[in-house]
């Protein structure tokens, strides 16, 4: 746990190692079958359950990444095209935040969130910029735009097709927690760079006290509500703690190449 | 193409309904897909049949009630901006918990309880105090904290 804490300090290698690690688990998934009918000594049946194996792995893969993949942009279009009909735009934010297109909604409960994609839109809402002063406003912005600038959501919806794909009672609920919590760490650590640690913190609390008392009860039921503040509680941290060392965050891209190589190795050399 | 261009930033759903909007305050309402692609012409090049294919879209999302008159459908806002903009913030923040929604939108926060709030306000105080201490470079003093 502490060793989790540490490489959070490094998010994107960390990010790195979990897609490595991912992918080299279905590289092994798959080979399977390539390997057992490149061994001439196996006996049939043996080589029937290899392939049967590696099919089903690839099956899963497809159906999952369909199905996530079409659920996802459903649902992005149809609140991108409500947010585009009811949002206003604002002017000075606009301009603070160029490149992206902002929208405001006219709702008091502040919040902030943006939709990824090809047409991507940063939300904000009227209750957002009357309880963020500009610092805080900017680093929130900064926040959201390093989630569009460097695709996270292409990240968070590799490891949800993964996790999809695998059967429920294998699926590593706290791998995609990990995961969600770094993407954020990753924009935060971007803000932080344009708006320093301080706005950013402030803004962590006037955004999380601000949400109507209906929503705040409505969430306390589910249990990803509460780890996605004690995530909170972990990002704010975060904020003052320095980078990793070079030395750490070279060693687990060494590691992350490592994983990966492993099963790619073994394959040409059964298949060799 | 002038009309694509408009539409691939959102401003047409916009202006579609602010369209709507205005002839409801002035009680020409419901309104034709013919009256606000002639009142949007004045300002725009845009062809009648993307204002009809928005004003579909919009009825499907529930912002535009149809009716149907003759042979054309005349349409209406479902409701103000302000009531629609609540409905679609409590389905959206009512949402938010499941893995989808969370997938699909990049939320800065998930929602908090009491509780958490004032576990969060005690470590802004850590980072503020932290940072104070740590950079040596004093925070402009914020004069009105709410």
């Amino acid at each position: 746990m502490a060793g989790l804490t540490r490489f959070r300090r490094a998010p994107f290698e960390a990010l790195v190692v979990w897609q490595c690690v991912a992918l080299a688990g279905v590289v092994a998934a798959l080979a399977v079958a390539p390997a057992a009918v490149a061994s001439a000594g196996l006996p049939g049946w043996a080589t029937a359950v290899a392939l049967a194996l590696s099919a089903a792995m690839l099956a899963r893969l497809l159906w999952s990444g369909h199905r996530v993949g079409t659920r996802l942009r459903s649902e992005r279009r149809r609140h991108r095209e409500l947010v585009d009909a009811l949002g206003t735009h604002d002017d000075s934010v606009a301009t603070r935040a160029a490149g992206s297109e902002v929208r405001v909604l006219a709702h008091p409960t502040p919040t902030a969130y943006c939709l990824p994609g090809r047409r991507q839109r940063v939300v904000l809402t009227e209750g957002t910029l009357l309880a963020l002063p500009a610092d805080e406003l900017s680093a929130v912005l900064a926040h959201e735009r390093a989630h569009l600038q460097a695709r996270h959501d292409l990240v968070l919806e590799f490891f949800t097709v993964l996790h999809e794909a695998v059967p429920p009672r294998l699926r590593a609920v706290e791998a995609l927690r990990e995961v969600r919590l770094l993407v954020e760490v990753l924009a935060d650590r971007a803000a932080r760079r344009v708006a320093g640690p301080v706005p950013l913190a402030r803004a962590l609390v006037s955004l999380a006290g601000g949400a109507h008392p209906e929503t705040a009860l409505g969430a306390t039921d589910g249990p990803g509500a509460h780890a996605g503040t004690s995530a909170t509680r972990d990002r704010m941290l975060l904020l003052t703690e320095p980078d990793a060392p070079l030395v750490l965050r070279v060693g687990m891209l060494a590691f992350a190449v490592a994983v990966l190589a492993t099963p790619v190795l073994l394959l040409v050399v059964a298949v060799g | 193409m002038p009309h694509k261009a408009i539409n691939k930033l959102g401003e047409l759903e916009r202006a579609v309904m602010d369209t709507v909007w205005q002839a409801q305050a002035e009680g020409r309402s419901p309104v034709s897909v013919r009256t606000v692609h002639d009142e949007l012409s004045r300002s725009r090049d845009l062809a009648y049949t993307t204002v009809m294919t928005v004003m579909g879209r919009l009825a499907d999302g529930g912002l535009l009630t149809q009716e149907r008159s003759g042979r054309a459908y005349l349409y209406a806002a479902a409701d103000s901006r302000e009531e629609l903009t609540a409905t679609t913030m409590r389905e959206h923040l009512s949402g938010m918990a499941t893995a989808d929604r969370r997938t699909a939108m990049l939320h800065f926060l998930g929602d908090a309880t009491v509780e958490e709030i004032a576990d969060l306000k005690a470590a802004l105080a850590e980072v503020e105090q932290r940072h104070a201490t740590g950079a040596a470079a004093p925070s402009p003093a914020r004069g009105t904290e709410p």
